[in-house]
């Protein structure tokens, strides 16, 4: 698989062959892409959090009128740690929700609230149909979108939500496929 | 010591204890999420969190100190 250095770097989002593993990788088993949600999906969490960060700073002038300087500091150090652990856990929450290619398989990793952890996989035998969903003038400019595999049967279905580049991926998973099925 | 004070401390230690609870879960997830995925950046984001559990405990050990001491 070809490697674009280009695309691997963009905020660790579009990973190809990274030098990750997983719990449930089988040996032999090669992972080609890595994907998180695109940086500009969490403009949301990162905008709040600076929108904290003044509002700190705003509060200190009204709270010299209500409590003594021992409070304040106290009430302080609780908004920054508050601020840090909201910074963090949405850091974590997009870092460890991935989606992996691998050589056998498509995989889902999602960690709900950071603390509920759901994989889905799909054999890339078993994928019947991929669709990509990207829309809208946000979505093309900076080229990211979702991508949802189909499988036969009952097994469950994989999304990738809001990942850069959906067609590239789909084209990945479609050559990893063919030569799966040996076209 | 007025009422004022007394609810401003009782608030105090609730929250150090509620977030110092709140960052053993998350280092503790943290190393589950760790050993799902590992990669170059696994030291650092348990670090990171290691750091969290430290800082709640200092906070706890303050807020304890507020509430007995001063």
């Amino acid at each position: 698989m070809e490697n674009n250095n280009k695309k691997s770097q963009a905020f660790y989002s579009y990973c190809i062959n990274p030098k990750t593993k997983f719990d449930t990788q089988e040996e032999g088993e090669i992972i080609y892409l890595l994907l998180r949600s695109h940086p500009f999906t969490q403009i949301g969490w990162i905008f709040s959090s600076i929108v904290l960060i003044i509002l700190l700073f705003v509060l200190n002038f009204f709270l010299q009128n209500f409590f003594n300087p021992g409070q304040i500091f106290i009430i302080n150090l609780f908004f920054v740690v508050f601020i840090f652990s909201y910074i963090w856990f949405n850091v974590l929450n997009w870092y460890f929700n991935v989606g992996i290619i691998t050589s056998k398989r498509v995989i889902d990793v999602d960690f709900y609230a950071v603390l509920y952890k759901e994989i889905t996989n799909a054999q890339l035998g078993r994928i019947e149909d991929i669709t990509v969903k990207s829309g809208g003038y946000i979505e093309s400019f900076f080229d990211y979108g979702s991508i949802f595999v189909q499988t036969a049967g009952t097994e469950a279905n994989v999304e990738f939500i809001n990942v850069p580049h959906p067609s590239d991926a789909v084209q990945m998973i479609n050559k990893l496929m063919s030569k799966k099925h040996g076209y | 010591m007025d009422i004022k004070d007394i609810i401003f401390k009782i608030i105090v230690g609730l929250s150090a204890v509620f977030y110092y609870l709140y960052s053993l879960v998350i280092s503790k997830q943290v190393k589950i999420m760790n050993k799902t995925l590992e990669d170059e950046h696994n030291r650092l984001i348990l670090l990171v969190s290691t750091l969290q559990v430290t800082v709640a405990l200092i906070i706890l050990i303050i807020a304890l100190l507020s509430i007995f001491i001063f």
